[in-house]
């Protein structure tokens, strides 16, 4: 899903100055991608990889079967996070996080010796995660709409409560411990033995252990929450980046970057006009696409749903609690707003780099806003047109951009309507013509360059 | 990251589960899959005026009793999103025949063998149902409709069931009363219970075969063909309009007064005239359009009372052949004689027809089979041959001819291909589904659209099936093509909304379905 534009952040000038003396990058205005350190990636998924299979002998034989199968799909996802580089590998963004983790980790002794690590990852989608074998994933997608440092550590130790009350591996128990109970494996039998009415008994099954599933995954975050705080409570950081955090969950998902309006705008050139036709919706079944109908539907949806209800019981846990001295930034201001402005940029390449060119796309639009003139942003939007030209002439456009759905917000789904409608010829003409207005003068900054050449040559196909 | 849409059979019943598939860990123990699963009995497109609006699967959910079964019939919009799941129970021996849309409800025609009926159902948005209408069919119509229903239309396009805008639906039924063949023409309303039939009863001859030409506000248009008896040659063609309003035959045009036969292939409103425009290819007054060779393609212009107001004939040895290399038997150098597919009107007033060329070539295999055998072994093959898009200027005559090559498929060999006439033969083509040219997708007002085909390409790149294109773009034709050999087990392209195809691939090992839309380039 994507990410909304959020509440602007600190003016670009004043922290200029202290970005200089950072050891992160200090200079967005020239952006360019942290270049990816493959031989640490690779080391690390081969540790993961031996702590994954030693844990794999430590099940217990009841039922193992079924048991390393769940594992095993778990692992699959570990893996997919190495093996498409989503996870962030720069030294100072790491000693950033290392640092943010350590002061929780230096509040609560409990902690001191759990086998935990913290890593930034790569994607837009603003969620963070416990996935597994002590890693927890904090997608910059979440950092970067964060206000302050409590927020992020709040974030961090909602998951470490995950990991600290082993809700991952519960969930495996209790699922392979249902479905191998002898009560299921009889109805099962009795089910597999009747002539008619199969699909209603199963369902009726299903809907038993669907609803102890869901019940318990929203048990989990309520649970983590309330660990989260005690956990927070006894760091320097204000306890009010819980609240404020669910808050601004809660919201997320809107997005504020209004296509109808800037894509006409953008793409607008006097040789190769806008037209209209590119942005209707077209008649489809329900008038173009689904819409979500259901509000509860739309909720459970959401990224995070059901932000009011847990917050309302964290109010209650909270109450009378006091926290003397703590502050909103009890670490490095300065690093955090700078991560912050980068990763809008990183989310931008990596959505790239892992073939979502319509989520680049939009991400790219939404800063622009902000950032008119932008020259990575620029180039950035010729590399995802040259792409999009590439993959729509070998057939694997599909590949690469998202199709209209009822799960995305309005603003993304014009977007992704916009692209549907394009044919080769408007896809090389609206990419050349957006950038011809900056050519020459960016012509010095080389992935412009590159971009604006190879829409020249598509312009000539 | 991949984005296609994948539908899996299970995918209702396991989606609850999430990642977690249950699995068994000894013979004994038992999981879902291994206790259910549901099959899927029939899918198609939703069509909405010719342009693909969505996508339906019929799947048997359950067996109710030893007569019924449950149906779970899912409907994806034209994104791949899915729209509804409407569940229902029925004859145990159920088919799903054809799905329509018209703006504002759904229609399914089912064929229901327990009960011999034909059901209509409509649906509104929400998957309500709104009406059902039934109709009986007996056992010889039944194998008339058998016929009917594998002979062969352009991948994935409406032959049974369309719908006329908003008031509903209207399917063409093929019917047999002892040696009589005859039709009838079923009007279903989605607005409120109302259904009637159509007989032809004023219709003295014993064969009639009705196509679904078009419709207008106020009419159905039908081409029929008729002739007294079984073996007769001699076919009368007839443009037929049915007034779904007063219910009424409105006009019968059989050409007996003109100076040429029409056999309409194609017919639309013109906008802004009220009248409604007929393409074919012509015969002499006196030809048989069974058996001679057409003189070129006519284009009227009727009103909806049935009067013609414009007639414009392009001959093949004069206009034609202006642009192709014809005969004075309408025969094109290299690519034989022309089945039109498709006719194509811009809204700048210009004029596209696709045809595909077909012809007799000596069969050298069944040559020497004859001599050696001194047996019944057809000399000469039919050969399916290449593409040919023609435009047409405002007034209706040919202006531009190109022809788009394709590998030459041999469509039939035998006796049959021996004797037979040109036209018969484009026919029996057709029917068998012999020709490559597989359905046209665009714009709804045709401002862009591509004409699709199958074709098989032997090169050192590449050797085997592809799917191709030929786009307009409003001012000029490209070409595409898409290679059909893939890592799944079967590769098909199916007609999507404008613009685009829709990719399946089914892997066998898998047992998987990804499906994924694609722009025609």
């Amino acid at each position: 899903m994507p990410r909304p534009s959020g509440a602007p952040y600190a003016p670009f000038i004043l922290v200029f100055f202290l970005f200089a003396c950072l050891s992160v990058q200090s200079q967005v205005k020239d952006f360019s991608p942290a270049a990816q350190d493959d031989p640490f990636l690779t080391s690390l998924s081969e540790k993961y990889l031996r702590q994954y299979k030693e844990n794999l002998d430590r099940l217990p034989s009841k039922n193992k079967k079924d048991l390393v199968e769940a594992y095993q799909h778990r692992w699959e996802n570990i893996k997919e996070k190495f093996d498409k580089k989503e996870i962030y590998t720069s030294k100072a963004a790491q000693g950033y996080l290392d640092r943010l983790a350590g002061a929780i980790r230096q509040a609560n002794p409990s902690l001191a010796n759990v086998t935990l690590s913290c890593y930034f990852s790569r994607s837009d989608i603003p969620n963070a995660s416990y996935i597994g074998e002590g890693i927890i994933l904090f997608n910059m997608g979440l950092f970067e709409r964060l206000d302050n440092e409590s927020q992020a550590v709040f974030v961090l130790c909602h998951e470490m409560a995950h990991f600290l009350l082993r809700h991952s591996e519960n969930s495996i128990n209790q699922y392979v411990a249902s479905i191998n109970s002898e009560e299921v494996q009889a109805e099962l039998r009795r089910i597999q033995r009747s002539e008619y009415q199969k699909h209603a008994q199963v369902q009726s099954l299903v809907k038993g252990l669907t609803f102890d599933s869901r019940r318990h995954s929203r048990d989990h975050e309520a649970q983590a929450d309330s660990m989260a705080v005690q956990l927070m409570r006894n760091t320097r950081f204000a306890l009010s980046g819980a609240l404020s955090t669910l808050a601004l969950l809660d919201v997320i998902d809107v997005d504020t970057l209004n296509t109808a309006v800037c894509l006409p705008a953008m793409f607008n050139a006097t040789e190769y006009p806008f037209r209209k036709k590119w942005v209707a919706r077209n008649e489809g079944l329900l008038g173009g696409h689904t819409e979500m109908r259901d509000t509860a539907m739309a909720d459970s949806l959401k990224t995070h749903p059901d932000c009011q209800k847990r917050t309302a019981l964290l109010v209650n846990l909270m109450k009378g609690w006091s926290q003397p001295g703590a502050v909103k930034y009890a670490l490095d201001s300065a690093n955090f707003a700078s991560l912050k402005g980068i990763f809008r940029y990183e989310t931008i390449e990596y959505a790239f780099l892992a073939d979502n060119y319509t989520r680049s796309l939009f991400l790219t639009l939404e800063l622009l806003q902000a950032k008119p003139g932008d020259p990575y942003l620029v180039a950035q939007i010729g590399r995802l047109f040259n792409g999009m030209y590439a993959a729509q002439k070998g057939h694997t456009l599909s590949k690469v951009t998202d199709l209209p759905s009822p799960g995305y917000p309005a603003n993304y789904n014009l977007l992704l309507q916009f692209i549907q409608h394009l044919y080769l010829e408007d896809i090389s003409s609206i990419n050349y013509y957006y950038l011809k207005q900056h050519h020459p003068q960016m012509d010095g900054y080389s992935p412009f360059k590159n971009a604006f050449e190879q829409s020249e040559k598509l312009m000539k196909n | 990251m991949s984005h296609n849409r994948k539908i899996f059979f299970l995918s209702l019943l396991t989606a609850a589960f999430g990642l977690m598939s249950a699995a068994t860990s000894a013979q004994s123990k038992l999981s879902i899959d291994k206790v259910y699963s549901a099959y899927l009995r029939n899918s198609g497109t939703i069509s909405n005026q010719g342009q693909i609006k969505g996508y339906f699967f019929l799947y048997q959910s359950d067996k109710i009793d030893k007569h019924t079964n449950e149906y779970t019939l899912q409907i994806l919009d034209e994104n791949l999103n899915k729209v509804r799941s409407i569940k229902f129970q029925d004859s145990k021996k159920l088919n799903l025949l054809e799905s329509s849309y018209n703006g504002n409800s759904l229609s399914f025609l089912f064929k229901n063998e327990d009960e011999k009926t034909l059901d209509m159902k409509i649906y509104d948005m929400d998957g309500k149902l709104k009406n059902t209408y039934s109709r009986g069919y007996d056992k010889k119509t039944d194998a008339l409709m058998k016929q009917y229903e594998t002979m062969h239309t352009d991948e994935g396009m409406n032959k049974n069931v369309f719908d006329i805008g908003n008031q509903g639906y209207v399917s063409v039924l093929p019917m047999r009363d002892g040696k009589q063949r005859t039709y009838e023409v079923d009007y279903y309303s989605s607005e409120a219970k109302k259904q009637w039939t159509y007989v032809p009863s004023d219709d003295a001859e014993k064969y009639a075969f009705a196509e679904y030409l078009g419709a207008t506000d106020s009419l159905i248009i039908l081409e029929v063909l008729k002739k007294n008896h079984a073996l007769s040659g001699n076919v009368t063609t007839h443009l037929v309009g049915i007034n779904f309003v007063t219910k009424k035959k409105q006009f019968d045009i059989d050409y007996a007064a003109d100076n040429y036969k029409l056999m309409p292939t194609y017919v639309a409103p013109l906008e802004g005239t009220g009248n409604v425009l007929v393409i074919g290819p012509y015969y002499d007054k006196d030809d048989n359009v069974g058996k001679d060779f057409s003189k070129g393609l006519a284009i009227y212009e009727m009103t909806t009372a049935g009067k013609f107001v414009n007639k414009t004939y392009n001959s093949w040895t004069e206009d034609f052949s202006k642009y192709l290399a014809t005969n004075r038997k309408g025969k094109i150098d290299d690519v034989g004689f022309l089945y039109i597919h498709k006719v194509i009107r811009t809204p700048d007033h210009k004029m596209f027809i696709v045809g595909e060329g077909y012809k007799r070539q000596a069969n050298a295999g069944g040559i020497a089979l004859s001599v050696l055998a001194g047996g019944n072994v057809g000399v000469t093959k039919i050969v399916v041959t290449d593409m040919v898009m023609m435009e047409f200027d405002a007034k209706y005559k040919v202006k531009a001819a190109t022809i788009y090559d394709k590998t030459n498929n041999t469509a039939m060999a035998g006796v049959a291909s021996d004797y037979n006439s040109q036209h018969t033969l484009a026919i029996y083509l057709k029917m068998i589904g012999a020709f490559d040219y597989d359905f046209t997708t665009g714009e709804a007002d045709n401002s862009n659209f591509a004409v699709c085909y199958s074709d098989y390409e032997r090169s050192s790149d590449y050797k085997g099936q592809t799917f191709n294109a030929i786009r307009y773009n409003g001012s000029k034709f490209t070409t595409d093509k898409i290679p059909l050999k893939s890592k799944a087990s079967t590769l098909k392209v199916f007609p999507a909304k404008a613009g685009s195809v829709m990719i399946l691939e089914y892997f066998k090992k898998d047992k998987r379905l990804d499906f994924r839309l694609e722009k025609l380039g």
